[in-house]
């Protein structure tokens, strides 16, 4: 299940190392990571990058653990890829380290740089539509989820929600997303009234990229420590 | 089945490189096409029902955790163009929650954004006659069983890589094999059907549901005209 308005609380809110470095230079160390990932061909090297990111993140006070578990998502496609390998143990073993390496490393990212500020990043490489696309998802996703929690609350007061019963569920389900797309589009025509009150001319997302900060050195050093082990450690 | 968002490093580099070529030649037609229309209207729409899209996946069906895509509504209600760029958009910002890879994102979109176009084009496509909710489940399934058809032969074009994962490796060499791709397919679409049925179950009820609540939205797939612009966005695209 993803989480986005727990992992906005935690880049919104910490101040720890991670926090204090600029976007992009943490978009760069997701970069080389996923680079050493690309080129690894031994579990080891990617197995000691994400001991040494864990122990980062321990240090910088972001929440290892709810990490961690994001990061095993991404075995899902591997479980099955792996399964469709005929190879042993190092084999699953490089698979899964390929997969939750770099996802660690995107969710360290996230968890300590707000959205806007990653999109203040993209937007500079990104057409206008998708760079005003992406933040007016990021606006107008909080107000859709806590319409649905409110929904979900509604539904479990009345006894929506029988555990067991896929068909009851999914019913009750389809019904408040019904609602959430008709509540969306009726929020958006709202919001685009407001914007064009207030001089929306059809540009939305900042492009100005944060400059380098001197709390810039641990995920760029860490990156191209990574990237170094995964190229030496054949 | 797009579910099963590819991660990073697992695919060889020219497949996921062939991905962003082929993504960034979608978006382009795509945004090519929306070129006409009035943009400031759009991005409202865009993000919303991104955003839309986001909260479903949120939701978890209990008790086989399974969470829905809502891609093929996305499809239906914005059209091809916008419903592949809201894809791109959904995928990007699932890449960095951790939710597939950053290199794959091309894959991924793709996989996603097929979703999109092909739910859009076989509700418009499909037996008219049909009630809504027939017409749109049945859509969602076939566009369903067509990206896992996608998903399982962007696995079979991996094996066209002798260098998959480097077999320079002193270890790697002789222990990584090809990937067998009627096991993996077998396994796609074994689990692919359990979730074709559950999305197609939601996105036909849930589509029967906006055709009464707020028919409007979907004036344009259902009479194959221009609806309220201002709030189908789909129209025409």
């Amino acid at each position: 299940m993803i989480d986005v308005a727990r992992i906005d609380f935690w880049a919104a809110s910490g101040s720890g190392r991670f926090h204090r470095a600029s976007a992009i230079a943490k978009v760069l160390f997701v970069l080389l990571v996923v680079a050493a990932a690309v080129t690894a061909v031994s579990p080891y090297p990617l197995a000691c990058a994400y001991v040494l990111m864990l122990v980062a993140a321990t240090a910088a006070g972001l929440p290892v653990l709810r990490m961690a578990a994001l990061s095993l998502y991404a075995i899902v496609f591997v479980f099955l890829y792996g399964l469709s390998l005929r190879g042993g143990p190092w084999v699953y073993a490089l698979l899964f380290f390929k997969a939750t390496t770099p996802a660690f490393a995107v969710l360290t990212l996230i968890v300590s740089t707000p959205f806007p500020r990653l999109f203040a990043v993209l937007s500079a490489a990104l057409p206008e539509i998708i760079a005003a696309g992406l933040l007016m998802t990021y606006r107008t996703f909080f107000v859709l989820f806590d319409m649905m929690g409110n929904f979900i609350s509604a539904i479990r007061l009345r006894g929506g929600f029988s555990p067991g019963s896929l068909v009851k569920n999914s019913a009750n389900i389809s019904k408040g997303i019904g609602m959430l797309f008709v509540r969306a589009a009726e929020q958006s025509t709202r919001i685009y009234a407001v914007m064009a009150v207030r001089g929306y001319s059809g540009r939305m997302a900042s492009t100005d990229v944060e400059k380098m900060r001197k709390d810039d050195w641990l995920p760029l050093g860490m990156g191209l420590v990574i990237l170094s082990i995964a190229i030496v450690w054949k | 089945m797009t579910h099963l968002h590819i991660p990073d490093g697992v695919l060889p580099a020219w497949l996921w490189v062939s991905g962003f070529v082929v993504m960034s030649l979608a978006l382009a037609v795509s945004l090519f096409r929306l070129r006409g229309m009035d943009m400031k209207k759009k991005i409202p729409l865009l993000g919303t029902l991104s955003a839309a899209m986001l909260v479903a996946m949120t939701l978890e069906i209990v008790p086989i955790a399974y969470h829905v895509n809502l891609s093929v509504i996305a499809g239906i209600l914005l059209g091809p163009s916008l419903g592949f760029v809201a894809a791109f958009i959904a995928n990007l910002m699932l890449a960095f929650m951790g939710h597939g890879g950053i290199t794959v994102i091309g894959l991924n979109t793709l996989l996603l954004g097929s979703e999109a176009v092909l739910g859009h084009i076989f509700f418009y496509l499909l037996m008219k006659r049909l009630p809504v909710f027939w017409r749109s489940g049945t859509a969602a399934v076939l566009a369903l069983m067509t990206s896992t058809v996608l998903l399982i032969g962007i696995v079979a074009a991996s094996n066209l890589d002798p260098g998959l994962f480097g077999e320079s490796g002193e270890h790697a060499h002789g222990h990584l094999g090809r990937v067998s791709v009627p096991l993996f397919a077998t396994m796609a679409l074994s689990l692919g059907f359990v979730g074709w049925l559950i999305e197609s179950a939601i996105t036909g009820a849930v589509v029967k549901f906006i055709s009464q609540v707020k028919p409007d939205l979907l004036a344009h797939a259902l009479h194959g005209k221009a609806g309220n612009g201002a709030t189908t966005g789909g129209a025409g695209d």
